[in-house]
């Protein structure tokens, strides 16, 4: 997820790290107060740590590797404030020393990296841990947090990108910068996330912070009694973050309305129906107002997978509603 | 016929699993994701290392300056819409690549390359939506970017970075975690590898709970972070340091910074030039 420069325009780097000032210093505010002095070293060590955990290869199916990013995973352990300020750090040395993610989008990665991956992952985390009060609650909140976490930093990516065609253009109509529009970039960025880095990283939180519970459990960071406010705050900046997909030119893919995904051609063959699960779902168009298709680049294989896409993120809310509703019963 | 005789006494003591053959052939297993992580922190701590060890060459320009520039350079190609003035920048940055040491053009290639290879792969299809023009626009300046990044990184110790962004008023705090970091991703680094290289070695045959292993690497590594940080603290208190950073060096320019400042001027005007063709 580490964005290269030149892939955003420079006007989009410079509002992006304009947006991450307010957070760099609320962080360093908060961990003034939260943290002693005596833990300053912990700052960079927790950055050498989060640094390094980008360095442990996963193995996947099919003799490949990948590697977790840890973001929520270091929010968990050292609270979401410090969390931020070492994910930046690494990320510095990243873009600085070993030319991994650009100079000038650093601020773009930051935001997307140390700022919504933490806080967002260990927001859920908490909101989940609160509400369903046992050892499993608390584990299932780290799952989907961290799932969650990454997913939604990728999304956030992807808003990024494909802004960038609609947004910045030279005299003739060519983009200057990233040339995707969202209905790409949003289907490149989230798949992957959702069915292969997503799991990892889940998978890599779980295990890690069971491991620390049971070794050393003194250790987590048991941040005060949060207020779950929050977590409404962090959603109502993503809704305001949706109707930028409106900029796009058709329906972005992947966030159909029921209505629509019935006409969703696939290889020249309309699809003809309605899934159950999207009829009797989500209602997407309160969150996505309606907007007529055109323009579809037929490539059948974005069909494949955007409709994968939906699939996984209808049973994703599901799944965690039902959890919701069996928490609120206990 | 004695010492038959004798050797049955003897064997008459050994339980028998002793005397069996042992034909055990240990089951091969993977251990790619091992073998990764090993290399992967290896390449790391190694990079830091050898920049650590790296004497300041004799036509050092100025760090505070390199720093400045290359971020304006950054800059200057990302605003550019000239394929001209992103063709003389690439032309300037392997000039200066051509003057490093072999070892040094090769690592920091290896990186420019590999980055602007993906940029390209990711561009290819954007060429056939009728796109020619930014995506090799972006492939040569994705090149261009990383380049000087490298150089940047491979010519300077970074310490003297890290005294550079002192100069641009970074506050002290961002400082001293810079610093910590790049100190502790050794240390930490190599506390890892060598709990890696155990797990290698003590994993013989088919070994089940390898990958649960990994997170008891990373969960290990955690809590040695903590102590490691409670030391140092401890160290930091000991000998008086506050924290504060101050520069001592007065560092003067040398004929090389101004011949650096004069390029510098000359590539800000040919921005512009090519910018209003």
């Amino acid at each position: 997820m580490h964005i290269p420069d030149n892939y955003l325009s420079p006007a989009t780097c410079a509002v992006m790290t304009t947006a991450m000032v307010p957070v760099w210093v609320k962080s360093v505010r908060k961990m003034k107060e939260e943290i002693p002095k005596v833990k300053i070293p912990l700052l960079g060590i927790g950055a050498a740590f989060s640094f390094l955990l980008m360095m442990f290869n996963v193995p996947l199916p099919g003799g490949t590797t990948g590697h977790a990013v840890g973001g929520t995973l270091l929010a968990i352990l050292l609270g979401p404030y410090a969390a931020c300020i070492s994910v930046t750090v690494a990320l510095l040395i990243q873009a600085l020393l070993f030319g991994d993610g650009g100079i000038l989008a650093f601020g773009a990665n930051c935001f997307n990296m140390a700022f919504v991956l933490p806080f967002f992952g260990y927001f859920i985390y908490k909101f989940i841990k609160d509400r369903v009060r046992t050892e499993k609650g608390e584990y299932v909140g780290i799952a989907i947090g961290s799932y969650m976490g990454i997913n939604v930093a990728a999304f956030i990516a992807a808003i990024e990108f494909g802004l960038q065609p609609l947004l910045f253009k030279d005299a003739t109509g060519q983009p200057l910068y990233c040339p995707y529009s969202l209905s790409v970039s949003i289907p490149a960025m989230t798949i992957p996330h959702l069915l292969v880095a997503g799991v990892i990283e889940m998978i890599f939180t779980v295990a890690i912070v069971a491991y620390i519970k049971k070794v050393s459990p003194g250790t987590i960071y048991d941040g005060a009694k949060q207020k779950t406010n929050a977590i409404y705050g962090l959603i109502a900046l993503l809704i305001c973050f949706t109707p930028l997909g409106l900029l796009a030119t058709g329906t972005a893919w992947g966030e159909w309305g029921t209505d629509e995904i019935k006409e969703v051609a696939s290889g020249g063959n309309v699809l003809g129906y309605i899934p159950k699960g999207m009829k009797d779902g989500f209602n997407f168009e309160a969150i996505m107002p309606d907007y007529a298709i055109s323009g579809l680049p037929e490539v059948a294989g974005y069909i494949l997978s955007a409709l994968a896409g939906v699939a996984i993120l209808i049973i994703l809310f599901k799944v965690i509603s039902s959890f919701m509703k069996s928490g609120s019963k206990a | 016929m004695g010492a038959m005789k004798h050797m049955k006494k003897e064997t008459s003591n050994m339980p028998d699993w002793l005397l069996e053959t042992e034909n055990y052939i240990p089951e091969s297993d993977q251990d790619t994701f091992v073998n990764k992580s090993i290399l992967s922190l290896l390449k790391v701590i190694a990079r830091i290392k050898s920049q650590d060890q790296e004497k300041q060459a004799k036509l050092q320009v100025n760090v505070t300056l390199h720093v400045a520039f290359t971020f304006i350079l950054l800059i200057l190609l990302s605003l550019s819409r000239s394929f001209i003035f992103v063709i003389v920048i690439n032309v300037y940055l392997l000039l200066i690549l051509s003057a490093m040491d072999a070892e040094k053009i090769v690592k920091i290639l290896k990186v420019s390359i590999g980055v602007s290879f993906f940029t390209f792969l990711v561009m290819v299809p954007a060429i056939f939506w009728g796109n020619h023009f930014s995506s090799i626009m972006i492939t040569s300046k994705a090149f261009a970017t990383v380049t000087a990044v490298g150089i940047l990184s491979h010519s300077t110790k970074w310490g003297t970075i890290t005294s550079a962004f002192k100069r641009f008023m970074v506050p002290d705090i961002f400082i001293l975690v810079l610093d910590i970091t790049i100190k502790y991703i050794v240390m930490l680094g190599e506390f890892a590898l060598n709990m890696l290289y155990a797990l290698k070695l003590r994993s013989i045959g088919r070994n089940k709970s390898k990958y649960t292993s990994l997170s008891g690497i990373a969960g290990n590594m955690f809590i040695k972070s903590k102590e490691m940080a409670e030391d140092m603290y401890q160290a930091m208190e000991c000998r008086g340091f506050t924290g504060e950073y101050h520069v001592y060096y007065k560092s003067r320019f040398q004929y090389i910074d101004y011949i650096y400042l004069i390029v510098n001027v000359a590539i800000f005007i040919l921005f512009f030039y090519f910018q209003n063709i």
